[in-house]
């Protein structure tokens, strides 16, 4: 489309991206704001990450979180590899009701999964706490990863495999050194992607918490409702670069994972992994 | 006797109410190259695939070097195969895929480089040892695939159409590379191929398969010049065939009646007996064309329908009112027959071979 041609389409492109990146820019320039009220710039500090880095409520939301994250994200994996390896074999009704529970978790708005979940583990006197919001990230942390590892899979040449077992590779050896191995692409894109999904979620946390300690992005909402302070930008910028650290490395081994075919195409991921 | 390299005995293989392959006995001697032909869906990928272990007979036993392979798993069997799609690992190099069934025999190291080194030189990818096989072409993949398996030392080597992805050129010339390796190796090939051209220039002996029977089992030549059944006999090349009626046995030889041409003499199978209904078979190679004949001529003779050059050779479609369509082939560089002449049509006795009617098809 000539963008020049379409004033109105140009325009709301820009409303678009100014109302997505300014309040971001506003974040990191106030990160380095002196002025505590953030009325106007009252000169250059790093004074607020020192003060965010040393929070104690900041770094037990920071170690809750991470928690959190790692053990959903392998969980996620576990689910994902272990239904895409059955996923193979399964006939076509199975496959289609697997695929439908999917996209189910995926569709279904959070607050409903979350409240679904509260109202479960009270019922079955399951206490509320940090297994229950891994639990929580799972439902629908699984349900990406489970995408991504099936749409590798579904790449690979059965032959590999067979080859494999042809040149004298047991079931497990095969598994390792052939399957595993064209899969790991996928999985740590999708264990970084589970892992980053769960490490900004909000609404599944508060559900769950109980009287655990309290997960960063919670944190963080409890002092914005406190009080606006330039070390909650701090805050901000440090979660918001390393969230989009880990997506852009996820990215870019899933789009740069070679094709699993005949005849690949560019560069291949698998290298960091020489299958042995 | 020793041990057949591959003995097949009896066997059968159903997937649901689809008979793949169907009492099928077929013994495969120790270093020959053996080849299985036959239109798709005819079974013959399916009996590689179970003696490569990858299928189980629904029935019967396969034997490899005279040892029972029923129950034994892909990996436990000593053969390997050079798959279709080459299936080469598209995460490993060269070497490390040819290394790949070395490593999982916990070869020692020094063992593996010599061998595979061995391997790469054999089918001359030498300073391609770090190469992806992505970064190759169709052909140096293929030897990629061969390497692999030969580095194990199989006693058979299995060959699902290796050739089926590369164009006609590189075919050609893999076909005499493949038949040199065979000798130089001399370990036992057993080749699946739809193009009997391919497996003829290469085979010692060839199966002829369809609708998962077997049909013929031996050398191109007999295949080629003595087919068993009408079906071998198109498959394998053109045919000219012509009804008739065995008169009698002489020797070795059948004395037949052929409709509308009289009483000639033809080779056949043993057993056929005095009365029975024949097809007569002549290859176009073997109908020579006599120069044009005046109408309402005595002899045997055919109108011209059709040429067709092909360079070493020309192909002459004729149509004659007592034998129907024919067709002949005409080598060196003798003026074609004028389309629309009549020509006269004769075969050498030894030439013609007959099948038995009652297996002919249409």
């Amino acid at each position: 489309m000539n963008v020049r041609r379409h004033p109105f389409a140009a325009g709301m492109s820009l409303l678009v991206l100014l109302f997505l990146w300014l309040p971001l820019i506003g974040v990191a320039v106030n990160s380095f704001n002196q002025q505590t009220i953030m009325a106007g710039w009252g000169g250059f500090t790093t004074h607020w990450y020192g003060l965010a880095l040393h929070d104690q409520n900041v770094r037990t939301g920071l170690e809750t979180t991470l928690y959190i994250a790692v053990a959903s994200a392998l969980l996620s994996l576990a689910i994902a590899v272990s239904g895409a390896l059955w996923w193979r074999r399964a006939s076509p009704k199975a496959r289609a009701v697997y695929d439908g529970l999917i996209y189910a978790r995926i569709i279904l708005p959070e607050v409903v999964s979350a409240t679904a979940l509260f109202f479960l583990f009270l019922k079955i006197h399951f206490t509320l706490g940090l297994t229950a919001i891994v639990i929580g990230h799972t439902v629908w942390n699984s349900a990406y990863a489970a995408i991504i590892v099936q749409a590798r899979m579904a790449g690979l040449d059965p032959a590999l495999e067979e080859a494999a077992a042809d040149l004298g590779a047991t079931p497990w050896r095969t598994f390792r050194r052939v399957t595993f191995a064209a899969l790991l692409p996928a999985i740590i894109a999708a264990g970084l992607l589970a892992f980053t999904f769960s490490f900004d979620d909000v609404v599944t946390s508060v559900f769950l918490q109980g009287a655990s300690n309290t997960p960063l992005p919670v944190v963080i909402l409890g002092m914005i409702r406190f009080r606006i302070t330039p070390e909650i930008n701090a805050i901000g910028l440090l979660v918001m670069l390393f969230t989009v650290t880990l997506m852009s490395i996820a990215v870019l081994i899933y789009a740069t994972a070679g094709s699993l075919g005949r005849s690949g195409r560019r560069g291949n991921m698998l290298d960091i992994y020489r299958g042995r | 006797m020793t041990d057949a390299a591959v003995d097949i005995n009896g066997v059968e293989k159903r997937f649901g109410d689809l008979v793949a392959v169907r009492n099928l006995d077929l013994r495969i001697e120790p270093g020959e190259f053996f080849s299985i032909i036959g239109p798709s869906g005819c079974g013959k990928t399916t009996t590689l695939r179970m003696i490569a272990g990858f299928e189980d007979p629904t029935a019967g036993r396969i034997s490899v070097g005279g040892r029972d392979m029923t129950g034994v798993r892909p990996y436990r069997r000593p053969v390997n195969t050079v798959f279709q799609s080459y299936a080469l690992f598209p995460h490993l190099d060269v070497f490390e895929n040819v290394a790949f069934g070395l490593r999982e025999a916990k070869v020692g190291k020094a063992e593996v480089r010599t061998r595979v080194d061995e391997a790469v030189t054999l089918v001359q990818l030498q300073g391609r040892e770090r190469s992806r096989p992505r970064q190759l072409s169709g052909g140096q993949q293929q030897r990629v695939a061969l390497a692999r398996a030969l580095v194990n030392r199989p006693e058979v080597l299995l060959l699902d159409e290796p050739l089926g992805a590369l164009d006609l050129k590189l075919r050609t010339d893999m076909q005499t590379q493949l038949k040199d390796l065979q000798r130089s190796v001399g370990v036992t090939f057993c080749y699946v191929t739809h193009d009997q051209g391919e497996a003829f220039s290469m085979s010692d002996r060839v199966a002829v398969m369809n609708h998962g029977l077997l049909e013929q089992v031996g050398t191109p030549e007999e295949i080629y010049h003595r087919p068993a059944s009408s079906f071998v006999a198109d498959f394998v090349g053109t045919a000219n065939r012509f009804a008739g009626r065995v008169e009698g046995v002489e020797a070795d030889r059948y004395s037949v009646a052929i409709d509308g041409v009289g009483p000639r003499t033809a080779g056949g199978p043993a057993g056929l007996t005095a009365g029975t209904p024949v097809q007569v078979l002549v290859r176009p190679e073997n109908l020579q064309l006599d120069g044009p004949v005046a109408d309402g001529g005595t002899g045997l003779d055919a109108s011209v329908v059709d040429t067709a050059f092909l360079g070493a050779e020309r192909t002459v479609r004729l149509h004659s009112p007592m034998l129907g369509e024919l067709s002949a082939t005409a080598r060196g560089s003798g003026q074609a027959p004028e389309q629309g002449s009549r020509v006269g049509l004769s075969w050498s006795d030894a030439d013609a071979w007959l099948i038995p009617a009652a297996d002919a098809g249409p």
